[in-house]
């Protein structure tokens, strides 16, 4: 069973083991109120924290690896060009008009998609 | 600063987008290293780090602004850090908070906290000063906190100092504090 009173040193510790560990979200869920407020209150937890975030740097930051960078560039590239694609779409929709044909305004309602009618051959 | 570094700066302050474009992958893969320490910092979690660090980089294709005046590699460290990386760490846990008990202001002083000395000093200044500050140290809290980094569970140090768990997360708390006051000393003097 989970220990639900956690003293601000236990806290801290706990929270370098999951920032080591990698698993921050579940120190952070693992917090109740009274913990949190104790937290919030504790200026030793704070200043600790950032010293742990030092020490975690230094002893594990180089020993993340990516196993492949191109890959990574690609999913930035992607990522760009899907924000080009919307910027260009919200541009299209700022000048035009009218709405595109395939909509229509039911009466009273918000804008709807018509039904396709065209069947296939 | 390298001047690739430089060229895929200049390139990305470009008004042309396709020339912003061009000038992301020798930026990423200047900076790539680097950034990704920083969100290592934060995160502990390699892939949490790419997936942010993707965003953070479509964030400043789109809005390079903030990179005009970058002379130096601390002060894009430093920029990125505080314009494009921070917002994005936010965002992150500002998700889950529904459901946690940390105000929203302690939840992005924990995980994105504002510039501290791992985004002035770099890399190689913190190792050298931490492994002088540890030098300083009592043996037992040395030996505390190098088990801890070489990724030994409480337990496992527990046993090998041959005390209690609670016993070691009060000494780890303790060498914690003056580690901290330590690097305080340290950046005044500097």
């Amino acid at each position: 069973m989970p220990d639900t009173n956690r003293q601000i040193q236990e806290m801290l510790v706990d929270f370098a083991d999951a920032l080591r560990d990698g698993c921050i979200p579940a120190f952070l869920k693992s917090l109740t109120r009274e913990e949190a407020q104790r937290i919030a209150s504790s200026d030793e937890f704070w200043n600790a924290a950032q010293v742990v975030r030092v020490i975690n740097s230094v002893g594990f930051a180089d020993k993340a690896v990516t196993p492949n960078l191109s890959l990574f560039l690609s999913r930035v590239d992607a990522k760009i060009a899907s924000r080009l694609k919307k910027t260009k779409s919200l541009t299209k929709v700022k000048h035009s008009v009218y709405p595109p044909s395939c909509f229509r305004k039911k009466a009273g309602g918000p804008l709807a998609k018509t039904e396709r009618n065209d069947k296939s051959v | 600063m390298d001047r690739r570094l430089r060229n895929a700066l200049q390139g990305l302050t470009d008004p042309d987008i396709e020339r912003r474009r061009r000038a992301m992958e020798p930026f990423e893969r200047a900076t790539f290293d680097n950034f990704k320490k920083i969100l290592y910092h934060h995160l502990g979690n390699e892939t949490e780090c790419e997936d942010i660090l993707e965003d953070v980089y479509a964030d400043i294709w789109e809005n390079p602004e903030h990179l005009r005046n970058v002379y130096s590699e601390k002060q894009l460290i430093r920029t990125v850090y505080l314009y494009y990386m921070r917002k994005r760490l936010r965002e992150v846990y500002r998700r889950m908070n529904r459901h946690l008990h940390l105000s929203q202001k302690d939840l992005s002083d924990l995980v994105a906290p504002d510039l501290g000395i791992l985004e002035v000093m770099s890399q190689l200044e913190l190792r050298h000063v931490l492994r002088r500050l540890l030098n300083r140290l009592k043996n037992r809290e040395r030996r505390a906190i190098e088990l801890w980094m070489q990724g030994l569970s409480n337990r496992a140090i527990a046993n090998d100092l041959k005390t209690t768990v609670g016993a070691v997360k009060m000494l780890e708390f303790r060498t914690i504090l003056k580690l901290r006051a330590m690097f305080c000393d340290y950046c005044n003097e500097d």
